[in-house]
């Protein structure tokens, strides 16, 4: 085989091709419940809001609390596009996308000159604000009683003369979803891989590393930070656009600041600015809650207890490994720096 | 009208300068904006809830009870979860501040329920209820002037302990530059634990005065008013004591105001506004120093 | 030989520190300028004013290109960057946990112009320019004479090396002036020598240089002609050996009464 074959098949690469595999033929195994599929959609949805959010912080090194906020505006217009004007979801997402960015840049273009704890402020503000006007303006959103009876996804060939097939029944179960999301998430990585490996990625991981050189090396920080921000949000913007016609039921509290905090985890155990490490972060992170409500109740504890837990396990990982799962190099060398700091500062008399 | 909503914003500003100068402390020490802060304060009321209710102690007592067991909690917080984070990237510390913040969220929940909870009637003094005065129309309770004395109190002392000390000395020292300050002889672990322990005395108060003003306490009281006090110390200007303090009361003015006369759905959204609006044009707030941007990593 | 850079009258205050008084001096095409002065001159101060990272109080930078004129000062650092005016640093600022490669590919960020869609759809054009972009940072790299390092993390380089990285990065830009502050800074003899001839052959491609260097052998060894600023002030200009001699130069660098300089 030739060498660029050879190269491709090695180890890395043959997991990803194994794991994909065993996605793809995931709902035709024996033993696979329809919980299952259910937790993998999840699984899966999550990995596309973490991807997009893995943008700010892991490629660009900014801080973003606010990422919740778009997956909101995301699911709210998708519900609410659906429910008055019954659009298909394929005309939905491109538009979820568009208007992602646009948001993204109307936040970000007055407020990424902000120095990174600023703009961090800032972005918690303004999902918290988002979050409120979901609460509040019952006339647009119907809000804490929430937004029922969003249609499902469906293929509407009709108007070709042709069937119309609806992801959702009882024989299919969510199957249809299971493979719906399963293309938006390999669409999202080819998509970040792509960016990655170019000169907007390069443009990117240079205002990560040093600002000032990258400003002499003649890249516009406003501009590239406010790229990142808006594709981020579109991207958070699907996401959320394919939740409100997969659950088919929204309220303002799904979209509160906790979930930011949860996708942010999901990057930060995954290790920041790998994309397989922030895939890898999201799939142990569902699990585990999934898990962690199914354990408890056998320990005699209530369900809710699980969130105690979550912040706990945090804590614990932050400090023991504060680079994640599968950190990019650079990000595990600053761990290792700090470790080493740790160890040389035991001098007597001062205790810094 | 107007004079009842700026009393009422003066009395809420007041607490919310008691939880921002805690933010804006501990930002100024070790650059963390902490996150748990606003459960110190919701730990402060349940404390003393416990306290009174349970142990049936006096008011008074299981005020001061209450401040120092949050005192202890902030230091404790401080050496378990923020200390061994010293040199790692903020960010990990951050992720640790709201995990805790989570953690003592839930725990309260288990602890206490999450239904709102009210102090036992006999033990709160039945004179607070009282009209002290009243001043061109609009009645103060002794308990609003209550309010005001121990918040001008904590105030004027905290002034004191950073002006005249030489631990606030130590502290201001430290802020400006931790290396420097360990190279003098500072002890800079002792004076960030001190830090905290001043933090969450006052955020205890604040917390008490709360629970008993509304007299219903519920474990996640201290997000709301964590998010509001820290829009009040970053509209002051981050890691800017005075600052904090003005900004906590011109936010609670705004909030009262804005609620009496705008909208009160969006009471909380006030407070979001002004942060954002503040940072964007002014972002160092009041009195706080622009933060240079350094080569420094998440 | 044309006036590629002018400065007139340039000031640059700090609150109340004075960097930079009232500097004036020019730069010919394709000339090798030193500009020296004892620490704390304003040498550094002068080079963010041209590149953009500090705004001059007042004067004028102009840099002349082929068939205009552009005020430089006060202008954002990119800008001055595609204008065609290039720095390092004293510090070295590399992308110091990026490869090798991709330090000097981000060198031609401002001479390429691929966006989001390009890189996502594949296009044959952004497939061009990729290649363009590899070819041309594969020779900037050999041009240094840092070939066969590409996928080597920057931060893991030998210092001397760090250094010619960062030219070769500043080369990717296409200057047509590059600034080179400190460059032989920690170099031992023979690293300073391979520099200066580093230097050399980047006039003999039509650079222009303007050097603030520390080290005399190499002001010495590579610039037609030096300016001395002491205190924000201009204090000489002239050829090298002028200057050496010159006895105001010799009094700021060793103290008034010292005579007989290095």
């Amino acid at each position: 085989m030739s060498q660029s074959q050879a190269r491709f098949l090695k180890r890395g690469n043959l997991v990803k091709l194994g794991l994909l595999a065993l996605t793809l033929i995931l709902p035709l195994l024996p033993y696979v419940s329809e919980y299952l599929i259910h937790v993998v959609i999840l699984i899966l949805l999550y990995m596309i809001l973490a991807l997009g959010l893995n943008i700010v912080p892991g490629f660009n090194g900014l801080l973003d609390l606010g990422y919740v906020g778009f997956y909101g505006i995301g699911a709210y217009t998708s519900g609410l596009l659906t429910v008055h004007f019954g659009l298909s979801y394929w005309a939905i997402i491109p538009l979820a996308f568009m208007n992602g960015a646009i948001w993204g840049i109307l936040l970000g273009a007055p407020t990424l000159r902000l120095t990174g704890d600023y703009f961090a402020i800032v972005t918690f503000g303004f999902s918290e604000l988002v979050c409120l006007v979901l609460t509040n303006e019952i006339w647009l959103t119907r809000g804490p009683l929430g937004l029922p009876g969003i249609d499902p996804v469906s293929i509407d060939l009709s108007w070709l003369g042709g069937p119309r097939w609806e992801l959702m029944g009882p024989e299919v179960g969510e199957v249809p979803y299971y493979y719906l999301v399963l293309a938006m998430v390999l669409v999202t990585v080819f998509v970040m891989n792509r960016i990655q490996n170019s000169r907007l990625g390069r443009a990117w991981f240079a205002i990560r590393d040093d600002e000032l050189a990258a400003v002499s090396c003649g890249v516009n920080l406003l501009t590239y930070k406010v790229i990142a921000f808006a594709i981020s949000a579109a991207f958070g913007a699907v996401g959320g656009s394919f939740f409100a016609r997969w659950v088919t039921f929204l309220s303002p509290d799904m979209f509160k600041f906790w979930e930011s905090f949860l996708i942010l985890c999901m990057i930060v155990l995954g290790g920041m600015g790998n994309i397989w490490g922030v895939m890898l972060g999201a799939a142990v992170l569902v699990s585990l809650g999934e898990i962690l409500r199914e354990i408890l109740p056998w320990l005699g504890l209530p369900a809710e207890v699980r969130f105690l837990a979550f912040g706990l396990i945090m804590v614990i990982v932050m400090r023991y490994r504060p680079a994640g799962l599968m950190p990019i190099p650079s990000v595990a060398r600053q761990m290792e720096a700090a470790r080493v700091k740790r160890k040389r500062v035991k001098t007597p008399g001062f205790k810094a | 009208m107007l004079l009842e909503q700026l009393i009422n914003g003066l009395t809420l500003g007041g607490i919310y300068a008691l939880i921002a100068v805690g933010y804006t402390m501990v930002y100024g020490v070790i650059q963390l904006i902490n996150f748990a802060h606003g459960e110190v304060y919701m730990l402060g009321a349940f404390f003393a809830l416990t306290f009174i209710n349970l142990l049936g102690l006096p008011f008074y007592l299981a005020f001061l009870l209450s401040m120092v067991c949050c005192a202890v909690c902030g230091m404790l917080l401080d050496m378990v979860a923020y200390r061994p984070l010293r040199r790692s990237p903020r960010l990990a510390a951050l992720i640790t501040a709201i995990g805790m913040s989570i953690f003592l969220q839930n725990l309260a929940m288990i602890i206490w329920g999450s239904r709102p909870l009210p102090f036992a009637q006999e033990a709160v003094p039945a004179y607070f209820e009282a009209k002290a005065f009243t001043l061109a129309g609009v009645s103060l309770s002794w308990f609003q002037l209550f309010i005001f004395g121990v918040t001008i109190i904590m105030m004027t002392g905290l002034n004191l302990i950073i002006k005249k000390t030489s631990t606030g000395r130590a502290m201001r020292a430290v802020a400006q530059n931790k290396t420097m300050a360990a190279l003098v002889g500072v002890n800079v672990n002792k004076v960030i634990t001190i830090t905290f322990a001043l933090a969450g005395a006052m955020a205890a108060a604040a917390g008490i005065m709360v629970g008993v003003y509304y007299n219903s306490l519920y474990p996640t009281m201290g997000y709301i008013a964590g998010v509001k006090a820290f829009a009040a110390a970053v509209l002051g200007g981050i890691g800017s004591v005075p600052g904090a303090m003005l900004g906590g009361v011109v936010l609670g003015v705004a909030e009262a105001l804005g609620a009496g006369y705008l909208s009160s759905l969006y009471r909380d959204g006030i407070s979001y506004a002004v942060m954002i609006i503040v940072i964007v044009f002014i972002p160092a707030g009041f009195f706080g120093k622009l933060i240079r941007e350094t080569k420094k990593s998440l | 030989m044309s006036r590629i850079l002018e400065i007139n009258q340039l000031s640059k205050h700090f609150g109340g520190l004075k960097a930079l008084q009232e500097i004036t001096f020019h730069i010919e095409e394709g000339e090798i300028i030193g500009l020296i002065g004892p620490n704390g001159a304003g040498k550094t101060t002068l080079f963010n004013c041209v590149a953009g990272v500090d705004k001059p109080t007042s004067g004028q930078i102009l840099f002349h290109q082929k068939d205009k004129t552009v005020s430089v000062g006060g202008k954002k650092p990119e800008i001055v960057t595609g204008l065609g005016i290039a720095r390092t640093f004293q510090n070295i600022r590399l992308f110091d946990n990026l490869t090798v490669l991709d330090n000097v590919k981000i060198g031609r960020h401002c001479r390429t112009k691929s966006t989001f869609f390009g890189a996502v759809l594949h296009t044959r054009a952004q497939q061009e320019e990729e290649k363009a972009i590899l070819d041309s940072a594969q020779n900037f790299l050999a041009f240094v004479g840092l070939s066969g390092r590409d996928d080597d993390v920057a931060s893991s380089l030998a210092y001397g090396d760090q250094r010619r990285l960062e030219i070769a990065r500043a080369l990717a830009t296409e200057p047509r002036l590059l600034m080179l502050d400190e460059p032989a800074a920690g170099m031992n003899a023979r690293e300073s020598r391979d520099l200066m001839n580093l230097i050399l052959s980047i006039q003999r491609r039509g650079v222009t240089v303007l050097l603030i260097e520390h080290d005399m052998k190499v002001v010495m060894g590579v610039c037609q002609r030096v300016v001395v600023i002491n205190h924000g002030l201009w204090l000489a200009e002239g050829q090298p050996h002028e200057v050496q001699n010159n006895p105001k130069v010799i009094e700021a660098y060793l103290g008034s009464g010292a005579a007989g300089a290095a």
